[in-house]
């Protein structure tokens, strides 16, 4: 153990120099006003807490809450059934079709909710090949649709181990006890996908939670977000040197990190040896 | 005569090019113990997988108290499963999964309590029914596995080698139990193993498969004592195998002696094999005996001695009680009615 603890000192180091110091310095910004580009003054300080009382601030946490959840059901409304049929195939066809969930997320982010965006938006190229003019950008329903298109992997696989790992005795189990179709789903195989559900809810609902990518781009900088919120604290606001634009970014920041710890807990909570967790 | 719980007609069933059951016909009597026994392979657990609705023939017809089932899912079945690896449910305790069938039928909430209370005294764990399913050891899971299926009261109980996870000592109290049960309640069990000892102590009639095929039917008595053939006398105990020479009834030939026996209706000089279990072997003094050799190894078994005689340089296994050193020449004798002549099988 302690000879191959020294082989872990680059990530160590890594993790200290680009994770932990910066959470120590977003703590210090959150509760204090000292200003990160001209440091003079230090005072200890709840006076960022003012931030959450403002209109934009609540607006942007309702936007970011209300599109992550629709975003995340209807990810698992969608995901689910696919996840139950990938876990009945044989495997070859199930290595294809695994593929094609998992390619396109090798391919940039950013390039792929740009594309979304020209499909969402009138007289695009969708209209030239297809003759379909789509006019979303800019709704609600863009946003939604866009974040569904991320995520939804994220919601299919989690699912998609359990079920695959669950033992096929206890289906038999269930029918030999009296159960029909429909039952057994409900009793046993639903119940026993809990923990894959809950890790997929987490892996869809936390990243539509934070992303300020997206809304940028198919929101056209209509909707503020919670992420979108961050950005124009630490950018825009910071270059017109309003004060204590960071310290505020700083404490939302924080406010988002413990949403996320929380989140890992309860993922750890139901599935202990973290398989569902890729 | 009892009346016939399940006939099985006429069963084959592939998968693939590999036949597991090949015209495969068999029924079972109401109450009785029934144990499919053969090596792994045999097509004995399929057999029960097509009883239990998991499997479909490819042809054939499964009666059930004189119904053809063959079209009824597995929850349609008035039939349960005791599951090889017990299949219980993860996410209920002790309690919920006993009660799953019960539930299902909508049976009320009381009668549930108190049958489940039943069977749990039963199988012997009264006061376990909040326990979680994970926290319970491998004898107290398979019998929380019977509960799970005789709760529900079936006309047939199916048990895909229940026993096979269990230790020795465990396993042989099971064993016992296991048939007190099926007394008290009256079910017919169809038990699938393939350990022969097992199938010996609990069951009243033995199937004996190999290769999709039944060998022979019987009174574990029966297929002890009167083997059909190689293959079950082999399978069946522990077995010293001749090939031997019907002269007449009874008269058989075998190592280049002749001996009295107890079988007849063979053809005159009909090449037959003699079985004579190890335990049928007396010694003799090396004048006296029929059969010479010399002692090559010997084992002490707690009950027995595993004793190896070299005779004309080959080997015949004893088990007695009486102590013979390591090379020391004994005689042989065997009783005649010891002496098991069947047809040649496979010639």
């Amino acid at each position: 153990m302690n000879r191959l603890r020294r082989y872990s000192l680059p990530y160590l180091v890594w993790m200290g120099i680009f994770i932990l110091i910066p959470t120590v310095v977003l703590l210090i910004l959150a509760f204090s006003d000292l200003s990160l580009y001209r440091p003079g003054t230090f005072r200890l300080s709840l006076a960022n807490f003012a931030i959450f009382s403002l209109p934009t601030t609540q607006r942007a946490i309702w936007n970011s809450f209300r599109f992550a959840g629709i975003a995340a059901a209807i990810c698992f409304i969608i995901g689910y059934p696919v996840a139950f049929y990938l876990s009945k195939l044989g495997i070859r066809v199930r290595k294809i079709l695994i593929s094609l969930l998992i390619v396109p997320l090798w391919s940039n982010m950013l390039l792929r909710i740009n594309a979304w965006e020209k499909i969402f938006t009138a007289n695009s190229i969708v209209t030239d090949v297809f003759g379909l003019s789509i006019s979303l950008v800019g709704t609600d329903a863009a946003i939604v649709l866009g974040m569904v298109a991320m995520y939804l992997p994220f919601m299919v696989f989690p699912i998609f181990s359990v079920l695959e790992k669950m033992d096929p005795k206890l289906v038999e189990a269930a029918r030999d006890l009296g159960a029909n179709d429909v039952q057994t789903f409900f009793r046993v195989v639903f119940p026993l996908s809990g923990g894959g559900v809950i890790s997929g809810f987490v892996m869809t609902f936390l990243p539509a939670l934070t992303t300020f990518v997206l809304p940028a781009y198919l929101g056209l900088g209509k909707y503020t977000l919670i992420g979108t919120l961050i950005e124009s604290k630490f950018i825009k606001e910071a270059a017109d040197s309003r004060a204590l634009s960071i310290n505020q970014g700083s404490l939302i920041s924080l406010f988002l990190m413990i949403l996320s710890i929380t989140a890992f807990l309860l993922v750890i909570r139901v599935d202990k040896e973290g398989e569902t967790l890729i | 005569m009892s009346k016939k719980m399940i006939v099985l007609n006429h069963i084959y069933k592939s998968y693939g090019d590999l036949k597991v059951l090949d015209d495969f016909n068999l029924y079972i009597n109401e109450n009785e113990f029934i144990t499919l026994l053969g090596p792994s392979g045999c097509g004995k657990t399929t057999c029960l997988r097509l009883i239990g609705g998991f499997e479909a023939p490819d042809s054939g017809t499964i009666e059930f108290d004189g119904k053809i089932i063959n079209g009824l899912e597995p929850n349609q079945r008035e039939i349960n499963t005791c599951f090889q690896k017990y299949a219980l449910f993860p996410h209920l305790d002790v309690f919920g999964n006993i009660a799953f069938g019960l539930r299902l039928k909508k049976i009320p909430k009381e009668e549930i309590t108190q049958r489940v209370e039943e069977v749990l005294r039963l199988v012997k764990m009264e006061g376990l029914g909040s326990r979680t399913v994970s926290t319970l050891s491998g004898g107290q899971q398979q019998r929380v596995a019977i509960a799970r299926a005789i709760v529900n009261r079936p006309k047939v109980l199916l048990l895909d080698e229940p026993l096979g996870a269990l230790d020795l000592k465990l396993r042989q109290e099971m064993q016992y139990e296991l048939k007190e049960m099926q007394k008290e309640l009256g079910i017919t069990f169809v038990y699938v193993t393939h350990d022969q000892e097992e199938a010996l102590t609990m069951s009243d009639t033995i199937v004996i498969m190999n290769e999709g095929k039944i060998l022979q039917i019987g009174t574990p008595e029966d297929i002890y004592n009167e083997p059909k053939n190689r293959f079950v006398a082999n399978f069946i105990g522990e077995s010293n195998l001749f090939e031997g020479i019907m002269h007449e009834d009874y008269l058989v030939e075998f190592c280049g002696r002749s001996f009295e026996c107890v079988d007849k209706g063979f053809r005159k000089d009909e090449p037959v094999d003699v079985v004579i279990r190890p335990e049928d072997f007396d010694f003799v003094p090396p004048s006296k005996g029929k059969i010479v050799g010399i002692v090559d190894s010997l084992l002490f078994k707690g009950v027995h001695y595993e004793i190896n005689v070299i005779v004309d340089g080959r080997e015949y296994t004893i088990h007695t009680t009486k102590f013979r050193d390591i090379g020391v020449k004994v005689g042989l004798s065997v009783d005649p009615d010891n002496i098991h002549v069947m047809k040649r099988s496979g010639a």
